[in-house]
């Protein structure tokens, strides 16, 4: 069980992990479709990048963003004692 | 009991359960396949292909009953993360995700991409932000977590009430999917498969609620996702060489240019507010493939991608999911499974779209109209593809095709044995079941919980409270299938604005509930009220053709709106008490017991012990 001493701290580390995690995929998400008309005309393989960046970069995107949390956020509970006695 | 094993919590066995139910799913479309080579007739092989799935369901559904409340409600806490992750990513997918949203792929290319990310976005939203704390707490329902979190039994009816709504226009575009997809299956007319699908969930949810619901949509989730591969990796293989569907459409998509180019399909520039996505019925093409801001705006992207990310994230429906895992980690990962599971959907969703949109710009369009392909013909006949012949030869401005048909009109088109058409339509059958399944058990504990047991004392024995939930289980299935039958709007556009009213009304305040400490029960009420009014004024206002701004967009006003309104109102009233300060932060961190669970074991020591 956590130190009381420890929330404070524990909590601060949680906020960060969250903004860590989720800002760069917002971003990612509201701004990368703005720029696929410019990155369509560059092509890799032929395939047009804007496209693949939007649709299939993105969702890879978000699954890392999600494991990368999963991972970090454990790692962050067990370093303050605020992980379940399993 | 601090912390329970979770080895011991886990069914050792549902590997090999699902296992089996895999094997028998595929063994059923083998066996199909088999007869209808053999020449069994049509009939036979629609029924096997709808009633043989079904039939699964059910008896998974009837075979997991459940006595107490925890296994009612949340499962017994015992899903292992993958299990959950996959209930979850098909429940927030379901029909809209899997028959509009391809159909939508297939009209606009790349503008639709702004729901698929949306989505799939909600899915990290909630993982991140909402999931891992209401697992710690525990509650059933979101109005009871709202309720018990500010110590405020009429916020938790105010809740209660606000998210009936979300719920109820998920529940009539869920079945509406579930009837469409019913009715192309069996043959039969719309209304009757409504109410049909509504009867078939509700006996399926009856007897274990969440438990019935957890393991027949882990059933359903593996029919859809199966359904969904076997005919595009069919595809893909003829049309290139590697059987990957979600990497090998970009190859595909560079003849797919090539062909749009020839054919003359127009580039479109549409005003920065424009949401012009296929609407239900027969639809045009309406621009180039990748393309991008055509049919929907760019500013209209990424507020639709946001509102869609924040409705998902506070869908009522799939926010009592995160309770039923063992654990605030198991529940953290469960995350991780759906967003790869809606991830792969959605990558083959626009596979789908590109390998038809192919054969029909290079078989259909351009060629007499004397002359058209078989496959085309029988679609015409169907009904799902329409030519207004006024020319010679067919141009892409008067072809029309079914928006919500194109997952399976894939499998016609490419000349597969009627069993992968109906195959693909069962897949689609099961995600629009299991949306319905969740929703419906959502709203039945809504009702039951914090509708008819939250006006009581606390600490109704069990039985009374799974009665009551089935009860409510049976009345929620009632108004489904009266508003599938009476409402009459696009069934995309009811999923869209049911996203909206959880994003205007639910997102600010549960978002805030956990990362806000100021926050009192005001702020939840006000916001609550607030985020719903604005909502439900801005779609009105949009559908009276009052102002520019697309209905299914109005998040965008109603969101802020909520926002600002908890902030204003949480400032202005007093601090929150001591108490529910405490709350906030037990919730906030993983390790000890669930609030929820606790309190129902003071109570049962209170009621035991002699007074």
């Amino acid at each position: 069980m956590i130190e009381w001493s420890e929330r404070k701290a524990y909590w601060r580390h949680t906020k960060v992990q969250m903004l860590t995690s989720l800002l760069p995929f917002l971003l990612a998400l509201v701004v990368l479709p703005f720029y696929a008309e410019v990155l369509n005309d560059v092509r890799v393989l032929g395939i047009p990048l804007g496209y693949f960046l939007a649709c299939h970069g993105l969702l890879v995107i978000a699954f890392v963003t999600m494991a990368v949390f999963v991972n970090r956020q454990d790692a962050i509970d067990h370093w303050h004692g605020a992980h379940e006695d399993i | 009991m601090a912390a329970t094993s979770r080895t011991r919590l886990v069914n050792p066995r549902l590997g090999t359960f699902f296992g089996i139910f895999s094997a028998a799913f595929a063994a059923l479309v083998l066996m199909t396949l088999i007869l209808e080579q053999l020449g069994a007739s049509d009939l036979a092989i629609r029924f096997l292909m709808f009633a043989g799935p079904i039939a699964l369901y059910g008896a998974i559904g009837l075979l997991s009953p459940a006595r107490d409340t925890n296994d009612f409600f949340a499962c017994g806490r015992r899903v292992p993360a993958f299990f959950n992750g996959l209930v979850l990513a098909v429940s927030a997918l379901g029909g809209a995700g899997f028959l509009a949203l391809t159909g939508a792929f297939f009209a606009v290319g790349f503008d639709a991409l702004c729901l698929s990310l949306g989505i799939c976005a909600g899915l990290v939203f909630m993982g991140v932000l909402l999931a891992p704390f209401l697992r710690k707490f525990g509650a059933y329902t979101i109005p009871s977590y709202l309720g018990r979190r500010f110590e405020s039994q009429t916020l938790r009816i105010v809740a209660a009430a606000v998210l009936a709504v979300p719920l109820l226009l998920l529940l009539a575009a869920e079945a509406r999917f579930a009837a469409y997809a019913s009715a192309w299956l069996t043959g039969q007319s719309e209304h009757l498969m409504a109410v049909v699908m509504v009867v078939c969930v509700t006996l399926t949810v009856l007897g274990g609620g969440m438990r019935s619901h957890t393991w027949s949509g882990s059933a359903k989730a593996i029919a859809a996702l199966v359904a969904l591969a076997v005919p595009a990796t069919i595809v893909a293989i003829m049309m290139s060489t590697l059987p990957l569907p979600q990497v090998t459409h970009g190859n595909t998509l560079r003849v797919l240019m090539r062909v749009e180019s020839a054919r003359g399909l127009p580039v479109l520039a549409a005003p920065l507010l424009a949401f012009d996505f296929p609407g239900e019925g027969l639809e045009p093409l309406a621009k180039r493939f990748i393309q991008a801001f055509g049919s929907v705006g760019s500013l209209a992207f990424p507020l639709m991608a946001l509102i869609a990310a924040a409705g998902i994230a506070s869908s009522p429906s799939l926010l009592a999911r995160p309770g039923s895992t063992p654990g605030v980690h198991e529940s953290r990962k469960s995350f991780g499974w759906a967003v790869l599971t809606a991830g792969i959907v959605l990558l083959t969703l626009p596979a789908v779209a590109v390998f038809l949109r192919v054969m029909l710009l290079d078989q259909v369009i351009g060629q007499p109209v004397d002359r058209l392909p078989a496959w085309f013909a029988s679609l015409q006949k169907a009904g799902i593809a329409r030519v207004d012949a006024t020319t010679p030869t067919v141009s892409f401005v008067n072809v029309s095709f079914d928006r919500d048909a194109v997952l399976f009109a894939l499998s016609f088109a490419a000349g597969f044995p009627q069993t992968l058409v109906y195959l693909a339509l069962a897949g689609a059958l099961a995600a629009a079941l299991a949306a319905l399944a969740a929703a419906l058990v959502g709203g039945a504990a809504l009702l039951s919980e914090d509708i008819v047991h939250g006006l009581q004392a606390e600490g109704a024995p069990d039985s009374s409270r799974v009665g009551a939930a089935r009860a409510a289980i049976l009345g929620v299935a009632f108004v489904t299938a009266w508003l599938a039958v009476a409402a009459p709007a696009d069934p995309l556009k009811l999923f869209l604005w049911s996203l909206t009213f959880s994003a205007s009304a639910a997102f600010p305040v549960l978002l805030l509930s956990v990362w806000w400490k100021r926050i009192n029960s005001w702020g939840a009420m006000v916001g609550m009220l607030t985020g719903l009014s604005v909502a439900a004024l801005a779609i009105l206002l949009a559908e009276m053709g009052a102002w520019a701004m697309p209905s299914v967009l109005s998040g965008a006003i109603g969101l802020p709106a909520g926002l600002a309104a908890t902030v204003v109102a949480s400032v202005l009233t007093p601090l929150p008490s001591s108490n529910v300060v405490n709350i906030l932060q037990e919730i906030r961190v993983p390790g000890g017991e669930t609030l929820y669970d606790r309190e129902l074991r003071l109570q049962r020591l209170k009621a035991r012990s002699p007074a």
